[in-house]
C-alpha cells in the first residue's frame, strides 16, 4: 500500500508540474491579448460612434442648410415700390419644394412685411406692417442666417423660425417658420448599428428629433427631454464616447456632434449590448480558447505523467517481485532513455541474482556432507567442479555400535532415539573438528571420508586423531549409557588407497561418495573390530608409524577379500584425547 | 339594428388570443377602400397583419351619420380591445361618447382639442389619441384660393354640413377670412347626398361665381357626384379632398387623408403593442396639398394663375 501511494504522489506532482508549466503561459497569453483586444475595440467603437455621429449631425445640418440655400433664392433682387407677382410665385413654388416650411415672410430693406405666405393661414400681400424689431430680422441682419429658439406649436409641435437676410440692404429679407417635424424623415432614416438610433437636442436640452415622432410631438415637456439631456451631458465635452442610459433604463454607449448653425447637438446611441458584442464576443473568443488550452493542456500533462510515471511504476513492481524472489522477472521498458538503462540494470541485477541464488542452493546442499569449513571453502571459490568424479587416495572411515541390535529391539524407541541422538551429535561434533567429509549414515553406522572431496595434509594421521577422538567421544557417552543399563559397544574401522570419487544421486537427492575396495576394507575392518577398538590396515599404520602408536594384530581374515590382510590397531587409551589438536591443515 | 350592415372577418380558425379591432367606419367599403389600404399599410408598419396576429370587427354606417353611436355601442359590447374611429370628428366623437374604457384612436380633419375629445395634443389624456389632418384648419385657404381664381368675385358660396360638430367654427372662420379677402359670403347647407343638385341650382341661380366646400367627412366621400354637379352647372367648386379634381372637379385643398389614416394605423398598432394612449401625442398630418385639375379649368373658362399652378402638389390636365 505505502509504494502504491508514493507512486500516486509522484504521478499527481508530474501532473500539477507539468499542467502548470503549459496552463500560466497559456493563460497569461489569453489575458493579454484579451486586454489588447478589449483596448482596441474600444478605440474602434469610439471612433466608429464619432463617424456616426459626425454624419448623423451633417445629415441634420444638411436638413437645415437645405432650407436655408432655398431661402436664399427669395433675398437676390432689391425690392421696388410696385409689388412684384413673380416673388408671390416663387415664395409658393419654394413652398412645394420645402415642406417643412410652414409660412414666408418677405421683407424690404427697410423692414416692411411685404408677403406672407403660409400652409394654412391667410397670405398677405403688401401688408407693409413694419416688422423691423422682429429680432428675426435683427438677427439676420447681424448675422446674415438667424436662427429662433426651437418653439412648440401648441405645445406640440416642434418650430424654429429661421431669418436670412440678402447680402445687401435693399433686397431685404426673408423669415420663415419651419416644422422640425419633418426632420423625422431625416432621422428615423439614420441607423447606427443594428438598433442604434440618433437623436438631435436644441441649445436648451429639449427633444426635438427623435425615431419616436411621439417622444417629439409632446412638446417641452422636461421628463421627456430629461434622459435625453442626461445621455449628453454623460458624454459633456471630452473626446470619445460615453456609456449612459436611455429613457428605459438600458445601458447605451453614445456618441454627439454639433449642429453648426442652429446650434444643436446631435446624439447617436447603440445599446451597450450591442456595442460590446465584438468586445463581448472577442473576450468570449478568449475565453474559449483558454479552456480548451487549459483542457488540452490538462490532457497533455496527463499523458506525459502518465509516460513518466509509467516506467517508475513498472520499475517499483518489477523491484518488489525480484526482491520477492522473482528472479525470472524481467521488467519490460523500452523507452529509449534512462528507464530503460534503469530496467536493464534491474534485469542484469535480476540475473545474478538468480545465479547467485542457485549458487546458495548448491553450497546448501554441499553443506550436507561436506565440513561447514570446507563447504565454506567451496562456496568462496564460487566453484563446486571439486565435486566432479575423480580418482584419490582416501582415508575411509567406519564406525558402528557394537549390540546395538539387541539394545534396540530391546529397548523404548525414545530410548533408542535419544541414544542415537547423543551419539551422533557427539561423532558430529568431532567430524566437524578434523574437517572430514561425512558420506552417510544409517541406522549406528557412519562412514567418513578423509582427504576427499578437499585434499586435507597427512589425512592417514588425521584419520587416526578423528578415530581416537571418535572413540573417545563415544565410551564416554557408553559409560552413562551403561549406567541406565544399555549395553552397547563402539568399534572403528580405517582402510586408506585409492577410490573413485564424486556426487552420485539424482536432482534434489544428490550425493558424495567414494567406490572402491578401500571402502569395502575398511567396513571389514569396522565390522571385525571389537569395542573400543581401532582397526586399521597396513597403509595406515605405515603413513602413521612412529607418530601414533601403532600395534599389529596380524593377519586377519575379512570378509570378501581371499586372503588374510594384515590389521593394525590403536589402542586408544594409550592415547590422550586431551591437550592435542590437530596436526594437519585444510590446504 | 334591424338590417344593420355588419361586415366582419372575424372568421373560423383564429387564434383566440389574437387582438380584435373594432373599426368604426362612416362609410361603405367601396367609399372607404383607399383609407383603409393606407390603415392596414400603417398598421403593418407597427407589426399586425391582419389575420395574421390582429382581427378587425368593422362596422359601416354607409353614410348614416347618425347610426354611428348605435354602431360604436355595438363594438363596445362586442368588447373589442381597441376602437378605430376614422373618417372625421363625428365618428370620433361617437367612439368617445360610448364611455369606453377601451383605447380609441381617431383619424379626423377637425381640431381635436377643439372639439374636446383630447385635452391637449402633446398629451392627450384618457384613453383616446389619433391623428389630425388639417382640413378643417385650412377652409379660409380655400376661400383664399377661390378668390385668387376669381379676383373680380364680390360673393362666393359656402357649403356647411350643418350636422357637423365642426361647422359652426369652420363658417365663423371663413367669415373672417372672407372679410380680410373682400368678399361677401353665401351659406348654402347640406346634409344629404340628395341635396346637393339643389345647392348647385340654388348657386347658379343665386349668382355667386365660385363655391367652396367645408371641410367635410360626408362632401369628401362624395367628391365624385359633387365634381359632376360642379361641371354640369358650370361652377368653379373647391373642396378639401383630391378624389374631387381626381374625379373631374376643378381643384382641392386639404390634408393627405392618406398620410393621416396611415398614422393611425401606426397608432393602433403600438397600443396593441402595449404603448398607453397617453403617451402618444396627437398627430398633426405634415403635408397639406393642393390639388388643380387644369382640364376642368379650361372647361370652366378660369385659367390658374402661374402662382397658384407653381404652388400646387399635383396639376391634373
Amino acid at each position: 500500500m505505502i509504494p502504491q501511494d508514493r507512486f500516486r504522489g509522484l504521478f499527481h506532482k508530474y501532473l500539477l508540474a507539468l499542467f502548470v508549466a503549459v496552463a500560466i503561459p497559456l493563460a497569461f497569453n489569453g489575458v493579454i491579448e484579451a486586454w489588447f483586444g478589449y483596448r482596441d475595440q474600444r478605440a474602434r467603437l469610439d471612433q466608429w460612434l464619432s463617424l456616426q455621429s459626425a454624419s448623423a449631425a451633417a445629415e441634420i445640418h444638411d436638413f437645415i442648410h437645405g432650407i436655408t440655400s432655398q431661402l436664399g433664392w427669395l433675398v437676390q433682387l432689391p425690392w421696388s415700390d410696385e409689388f412684384d407677382e413673380r416673388r408671390r410665385t416663387d415664395a409658393l413654388r419654394l413652398l412645394r419644394q420645402a415642406p417643412a416650411i410652414v409660412s414666408l415672410t418677405l421683407l424690404d430693406g427697410n423692414g416692411l412685411e411685404r408677403l406672407y405666405i403660409s400652409r394654412i393661414g391667410l397670405n398677405r400681400i403688401e401688408s407693409r406692417t413694419d416688422r423691423s424689431a422682429d429680432p428675426a430680422l435683427v438677427g439676420a441682419r447681424a448675422a446674415q442666417i438667424w436662427f429662433s429658439d426651437v418653439s412648440y406649436n401648441r405645445g406640440s409641435e416642434p418650430y424654429l423660425t429661421v431669418g436670412i437676410a440678402g447680402n445687401r440692404p435693399a433686397v431685404g429679407a426673408v423669415i420663415a417658420e419651419v416644422n422640425l417635424k419633418l426632420i423625422w424623415d431625416v432621422i428615423s432614416a439614420i441607423k447606427v448599428g443594428r438598433t442604434g438610433s440618433a437623436f438631435v437636442l436644441d441649445r436648451s436640452g429639449r427633444l426635438i428629433a427623435h425615431p419616436d415622432i411621439s417622444l417629439v410631438l409632446r412638446g417641452a415637456e422636461e421628463a421627456t427631454s430629461k434622459p435625453f439631456r442626461a445621455v449628453r451631458d454623460a458624454i459633456g465635452s471630452k473626446a470619445g464616447f460615453a456609456t449612459s442610459r436611455d429613457a428605459q433604463g438600458h445601458y447605451v454607449a453614445a456618441s454627439a456632434a454639433p449642429v453648426q448653425g442652429p446650434d444643436w447637438t446631435v446624439v447617436v446611441v447603440q445599446p451597450l449590448s450591442e456595442a460590446y458584442a465584438p468586445i463581448y464576443s472577442a473576450l468570449w473568443r478568449t475565453a474559449m480558447l483558454l479552456a480548451i488550452s487549459t483542457m488540452l493542456a490538462g490532457i497533455l500533462a496527463y499523458a506525459l505523467a502518465h509516460r513518466m510515471t509509467e516506467p517508475i511504476k513498472l520499475l517499483e513492481e518489477g523491484t518488489e517481485r525480484i526482491g520477492a524472489g522473482s528472479f525470472d522477472h524481467r521488467i519490460s521498458i523500452h523507452t529509449g532513455d534512462e528507464f530503460q538503462r534503469l530496467a536493464n540494470s534491474f534485469n542484469r541485477m535480476a540475473s545474478e541474482l538468480a545465479l547467485a541464488q542457485q549458487h546458495q542452493e548448491r553450497i546448501a546442499k554441499l553443506k550436507r556432507f561436506l565440513a561447514p569449513q570446507v563447504a565454506d571453502l567451496v562456496d568462496r571459490a564460487g566453484d563446486d567442479s571439486v565435486l566432479d568424479g575423480r580418482r584419490t587416495e582416501v582415508v575411509v572411515v567406519f564406525c558402528d555400535l557394537r549390540g546395538f541390535t539387541a539394545f534396540s529391539a530391546g529397548a523404548a524407541p525414545e530410548d533408542v532415539m535419544s541414544v542415537l541422538s547423543e551419539y551422533y551429535e557427539s561423532l558430529g561434533r568431532v567430524i566437524a573438528k578434523f574437517e572430514a567429509t561425512l558420506i552417510n549414515f544409517s541406522g549406528d553406522g557412519l562412514m567418513v571420508l578423509v582427504n576427499a572431496p578437499v585434499p586435507v595434509e597427512e589425512p592417514a594421521l588425521r584419520a587416526i586423531d578423528l578415530a581416537v577422538d571418535m572413540q573417545t567421544n563415544v565410551q564416554a557417552l557408553i559409560a552413562g549409557w551403561r549406567s541406565r543399563g544399555y549395553h552397547v559397544g563402539f568399534g572403528i574401522g580405517l582402510a586408506s588407497g585409492p577410490a573413485t570419487v564424486g556426487r552420485i544421486g539424482y536432482e534434489d537427492r544428490l550425493d558424495y561418495t567414494a567406490i572402491g575396495s578401500v571402502v569395502n576394507l575398511a567396513a571389514r575392518l569396522c565390522a571385525s573390530a571389537a569395542d573400543k577398538e581401532i582397526l586399521i590396515d597396513a597403509k595406515v599404520a605405515a603413513d602413521v608409524k612412529g607418530r601414533r602408536p601403532v600395534e599389529d594384530l596380524g593377519g586377519r581374515e575379512i570378509k570378501g577379500f581371499d586372503e588374510a590382510i594384515p590389521v593394525f590397531g590403536i589402542s586408544f587409551d594409550a592415547l590422550s584425547p586431551s591437550g592435542r589438536g590437530m596436526s594437519g591443515t585444510i590446504r | 339594428m334591424a338590417g344593420a350592415a355588419t361586415w366582419t372577418t372575424v372568421s373560423y380558425g383564429q387564434k383566440p388570443s389574437m387582438p380584435v379591432i373594432g373599426y368604426l367606419c362612416p362609410e361603405s367599403p367601396e367609399l372607404f377602400g383607399s383609407r383603409l389600404e393606407a390603415f392596414r399599410q400603417g398598421l403593418e408598419e407597427a407589426g399586425f397583419v391582419e389575420g395574421r396576429n390582429v382581427a378587425i370587427d368593422f362596422q359601416w354606417a354607409n353614410g348614416q351619420y347618425s347610426r354611428l353611436p348605435a354602431l360604436a355601442a355595438e363594438l363596445v359590447a362586442r368588447n373589442v380591445d381597441l376602437i378605430v374611429a376614422p373618417g372625421g370628428a363625428p365618428v370620433a366623437l361617437a367612439a368617445k361618447a360610448t364611455g369606453t374604457t377601451k383605447t380609441i384612436v381617431f383619424e379626423m380633419g377637425g381640431d381635436p382639442v377643439q372639439l374636446r375629445v383630447v385635452d391637449s395634443l402633446s398629451r392627450p389624456g384618457g384613453n383616446i389619441t389619433g391623428v389630425s389632418s388639417l382640413s378643417v384648419d385650412v377652409s379660409p385657404k380655400r376661400l383664399e384660393l377661390m378668390r385668387d381664381l376669381l379676383p373680380t368675385a364680390t360673393r362666393l358660396a359656402v357649403v356647411a354640413n350643418p350636422t357637423s360638430p365642426t361647422a359652426p367654427s369652420q363658417l365663423q372662420k371663413l367669415q373672417a377670412a372672407a372679410e380680410a379677402l373682400r368678399v361677401q359670403l353665401q351659406i348654402y347647407s347640406a346634409s344629404k347626398e340628395d341635396e346637393f343638385e339643389s345647392v348647385f341650382a340654388a348657386v347658379a341661380r343665386d349668382g355667386p361665381g365660385g363655391v367652396v366646400f367645408t371641410s367635410d367627412p360626408y362632401f369628401a366621400f362624395r367628391s365624385r357626384r359633387l365634381a359632376a354637379l360642379a361641371m354640369k352647372y358650370q361652377l368653379p367648386a373647391i373642396t378639401q379632398t383630391r378624389d374631387f379634381p381626381v374625379a373631374g372637379g376643378l381643384m382641392s385643398y386639404g390634408g393627405d387623408f392618406m398620410q393621416s389614416h396611415h398614422r393611425a394605423g401606426i397608432y393602433a398598432g403600438r397600443i396593441l403593442s402595449g404603448e398607453k394612449p397617453s403617451d402618444l401625442p396627437v398627430q398633426l398630418v405634415t403635408k397639406v396639398e393642393l390639388v388643380v385639375n387644369l382640364k376642368a379649368a379650361k372647361l370652366l373658362g378660369h385659367p390658374f394663375s402661374a402662382a397658384v399652378i407653381a404652388g400646387a402638389d399635383e396639376v391634373i390636365e
